[in-house]
């Protein structure tokens, strides 16, 4: 006890001794600690510097936006020389801000696919004239490759306004809850840019895409014959036979960049065999989820098209009006790969599509039945 | 001396917990700049091209201004049209497969 009683009395001197030393530090790290806490729980300053932050992210990913705007520039520019375009940038400059569209007015649904398809068509048409005036006598694949391109380098140009836009709004304002929000979809933002970007290839050198799907299968079905005539504005008709079923096949008129009036096609095929169609397929490529596989192949009911209104009403109009059951069969893919240069296993999926175009021909249309096809979207090198 | 070492005990927990927290802090960067390292991939334009008649077919390289539907020549077995049925990428990984 007094051997332990000495030791008991050493050790706390010498403890508090090392203790007084350090333990200044310690309260000096917790007060400060505190302040930090103080600073970060009850003021704007997180706010603040996570608005830095993420305005900083944004500015980044709008440089490689811009890059690849620039980039789209100089290709289509290159692109109109090549087919004999005097003073391309001019008309690439004449083009971008300028075609909008205006949208009907929904409040009053009547009529609005009347109105929505006159409004598309008077748009489609200035943009047609507009190029058809500086491109002269070319081909029509041509001007539709030159529209296309115009097109592309537009979307980049409105998308790199919109997210500066937003940029620009949400530090104006200091709203770092935009900024954020804006920071979260750069990545998805850039991804459907870069697909545009290098869509431009394709468009320019005449290669397939992903959305070159449904033309391809059409392609497949007529046995790559040339078309019968020409039904709609740049949309082609064929005829052929699969184990005794007379088969019409729709698809746009390639193989320049296009995608046709399928809709209007077959309201007027329809009307001129006086609805004596035992079935209508649709043939398109549809944007898969996450999970999905590319080229996976689906079967189901309804109009496969990706249209803003007009075509779709059309076909649905014409399958009601005459009782058509009308089927949709979809490869399924990403929308970067939709205007990506097909890619083998999309078009492994193509095939299979094909495959399953003939069983349902087959298998639901009795023989001498008659069968319209429809093969939805951009024919881009495909004729 | 022992005043020192307690100091630099202190120092050193206060440096573990400073790493800990910036390894934290860069864990997701590190993960994802780990995960996208992928393999170069060679991309090549392939086209089919097959006889309208008989069942000939062959690929060969894309050439510029071809596209599906385009006749290409004559089939060397029927001497029927050959047409361009088919263009499309080929990816392939560059280099030796890992064992």
């Amino acid at each position: 006890m007094t051997v332990g009683g000495v030791k008991s009395v050493a050790a706390p001197i010498y403890v508090v001794q090392v203790v007084s030393g350090s333990s200044e530090i310690a309260s000096y790290l917790i007060v400060l600690l505190f302040l930090v806490s103080l600073l970060m729980n009850f003021t704007d300053i997180p706010q603040r510097i996570q608005l830095q932050r993420f305005s900083s992210f944004v500015r980044r990913k709008l440089y490689a936006l811009e890059e690849m705007e620039v980039d789209a520039r100089r290709k289509s520019v290159a692109y109109m020389s090549s087919v004999g375009i005097r003073e391309p940038s001019k008309i690439l400059e004449g083009f971008i801000d300028n075609f909008f569209l205006i949208r009907p007015v929904e409040i009053e649904p009547t009529d609005i696919i009347r109105r929505f398809k006159h409004l598309i068509r008077v748009r489609e048409s200035s943009v047609r004239e507009y190029v058809r005036r500086v491109l002269g006598g070319a081909d029509r694949s041509v001007q539709y490759s030159v529209e296309t391109v115009l097109e592309v380098v537009s979307v980049l140009r409105l998308l790199n306004k919109l997210v500066r836009h937003y940029l620009e709004l949400g530090l104006k304002y200091n709203n770092w809850i935009l900024v954020m929000q804006l920071a979260i979809q750069m990545p998805e933002l850039v991804e459907i840019a870069r697909a545009y970007a290098n869509s431009i290839d394709a468009f320019t050198a005449g290669i397939p895409i992903g959305d070159s799907a449904g033309p391809l299968v059409a392609k497949m079905l007529v046995n790559w014959r040339e078309t019968s005539r020409e039904i709609s504005d740049g949309t082609n008709l064929y005829e052929t036979e699969v184990d005794g079923r007379r088969i019409y096949v729709i698809k746009a008129l390639g193989p320049g960049s296009n995608v046709g009036w399928p809709g209007e096609a077959l309201e007027k095929l329809v009307e001129e065999l006086g609805g004596a169609v035992d079935r209508i397929i649709t043939v398109d490529a549809a944007l898969k989820l996450e999970s999905e596989e590319s080229g996976e192949v689906a079967y189901g009911t309804g109009a496969a098209i990706g249209d803003i209104g007009p075509e779709k009403i059309a076909m649905e109009r014409v399958a009601s009006k005459y009782s058509i059951p009308i089927d949709a069969v979809v490869v399924k893919m990403s929308e970067v790969e939709a205007l990506s240069p097909i890619s083998k296993k999309i078009y492994e999926g193509v095939v299979k599509s094909y495959e399953l175009v003939k069983k349902v021909i087959r298998e639901k249309v009795r023989e001498g039945g008659t069968v319209v096809v429809v093969g939805v979207g951009n024919t881009v090198g495909v004729r | 001396m022992m005043l020192l070492q307690q100091f630099d005990t202190l120092i050193m927990a206060l440096i573990i917990a400073f790493a800990l927290l910036l390894l934290t802090a860069l864990l997701p960067w590190l993960i994802s700049a780990a995960s996208s390292r992928s393999r170069a991939v060679r991309e090549e334009l392939v086209e089919v091209v097959g006889c309208l008649r008989c069942d000939y077919e062959s690929s060969k390289k894309h050439e510029k201004g071809d596209y599906v539907g385009k006749v290409v020549g004559t089939c060397p077995k029927d001497g029927a049209f050959l047409v361009v049925k088919a263009i499309y990428v080929e990816r392939r990984a560059q280099g030796r497969a890992g064992y």
